[in-house]
């Protein structure tokens, strides 16, 4: 199977590693997001599709630990936003 | 107050010592260039110190889609990049202008930032997400589990009320054998695709119409090495009740945080 790259398909792909991904420099050098607006939205989209999955009893374990994970690193990348 | 120019948008870093123009290219057709510092560059474009932000949801695509561009007109200017993270606008601080900022930041950095980008070097990242019907999925289990398929016959002998417990509990069981499934499948899927990837990162699952997100998993792969990884999804994509999604080669926005 070959993988694609059409915007149209992979627009979600696009937004989930432009938004929620790629380096960040320490707080202390950019200018932060006013009024919490794009990660913040977009986490929440995020969010709840995973509890939908939780509703549904799957794979409660590695969700667990995926979760407890994934939360460490916004909440730095949290706190890096509300310093400044 | 004017201060256009006071920030600086990075799209990317790249191992690279020429100042050049990549030409009007960034968020809103601004000019994009390379900031040069020990060996390194930032690929940035001049903006006002204020983040990028919209309401419209339009806006913020188009905005994304930019970024994004400018990132791979980098990869393949320079080989390899370090992306940033959306609205990473360096300004002016300490008496500093943005500039000065990032030239520090880049030999600060420099070390980690070689490292980063020598981990990445020659290396892709591929999108994978598996999903699966939990419908299909759940009269399959039915199908092969005698427990169920004798609840479903005593069902049919039963009384209403008693027959509507009968079925609460059938469908208590077979939500634990679906759960169950799912993990067995994500662990014996894991291992597979594992073993055709230099690194794998595990991101959120999200609800699809109809079908449900199993795993979604980011992969680094050796450039122009995907063939194992692509037969391994060919063979899951096969599978009754599962398809798979694959994407990419996507820069390594996955692979730039946490500790590789």
């Amino acid at each position: 199977m070959e993988p694609t790259r059409e915007l149209h398909g992979t627009l979600s792909d696009l937004l989930d590693r432009v938004l929620d991904k790629g380096l960040v420099v320490s707080a202390d050098l950019i200018i932060t997001l006013s009024g919490i607006p794009l990660i913040a939205v977009n986490l929440k989209a995020t969010m709840a599709g995973m509890e939908t999955m939780l509703e549904h009893g799957l794979m409660r374990d590695w969700d667990e630990s995926i979760r407890s994970h994934e939360q460490e690193t916004r909440q730095s990348k949290a706190a890096l936003v509300a310093r400044n | 107050m004017n201060d256009n120019g006071h920030g600086r948008y990075v799209y990317c870093i790249a191992e690279a010592s020429e100042k050049l123009s990549l030409g009007g290219i960034g968020l809103d057709g601004n000019e994009v260039y390379t900031i040069p510092a020990e060996g390194l560059c930032a690929i940035v474009h001049n903006c006002p110190a204020q983040p990028y932000s919209s309401e419209n949801k339009e806006v913020v695509y188009s905005w994304v889609i930019s970024h994004q561009k400018v990132v791979e007109v980098a990869l393949d200017r320079f080989g390899t990049v370090l992306p940033m993270t959306f609205d990473t606008i360096i300004h002016n601080v300490d008496g500093g202008g943005a500039e000065d900022n990032i030239c520090r930041w880049l030999v600060d950095e420099g070390d980690e930032l070689k490292r980063k980008l020598g981990h990445l070097k020659d290396k892709e990242e591929y999108g994978v997400q598996v999903l699966w019907e939990p419908k299909a999925i759940a009269s399959m289990l039915a199908r092969n589990n005698p427990e169920i398929t004798e609840l479903e016959e005593e069902i049919k002998s039963k009384p209403k009320g008693l027959a509507y417990m009968y079925r609460q509990r059938l469908e208590k069981l077979l939500k634990e054998e679906v759960g169950k499934e799912s993990e067995r499948v994500f662990k014996d899927f894991y291992r597979r695709i594992e073993e055709c990837a230099v690194e794998i990162k595990v991101g959120h699952t999200k609800k699809e119409q109809d079908k449900q997100m199993l795993m979604n998993l980011s992969c680094l792969v050796p450039s122009g090495g995907t063939e194992p990884l692509a037969n391994e999804l060919e063979k899951i994509d096969n599978m009754d009740g599962f398809s798979v999604r694959f994407t990419g080669p996507w820069p390594p926005y996955s692979f730039v945080t946490g500790d590789q």
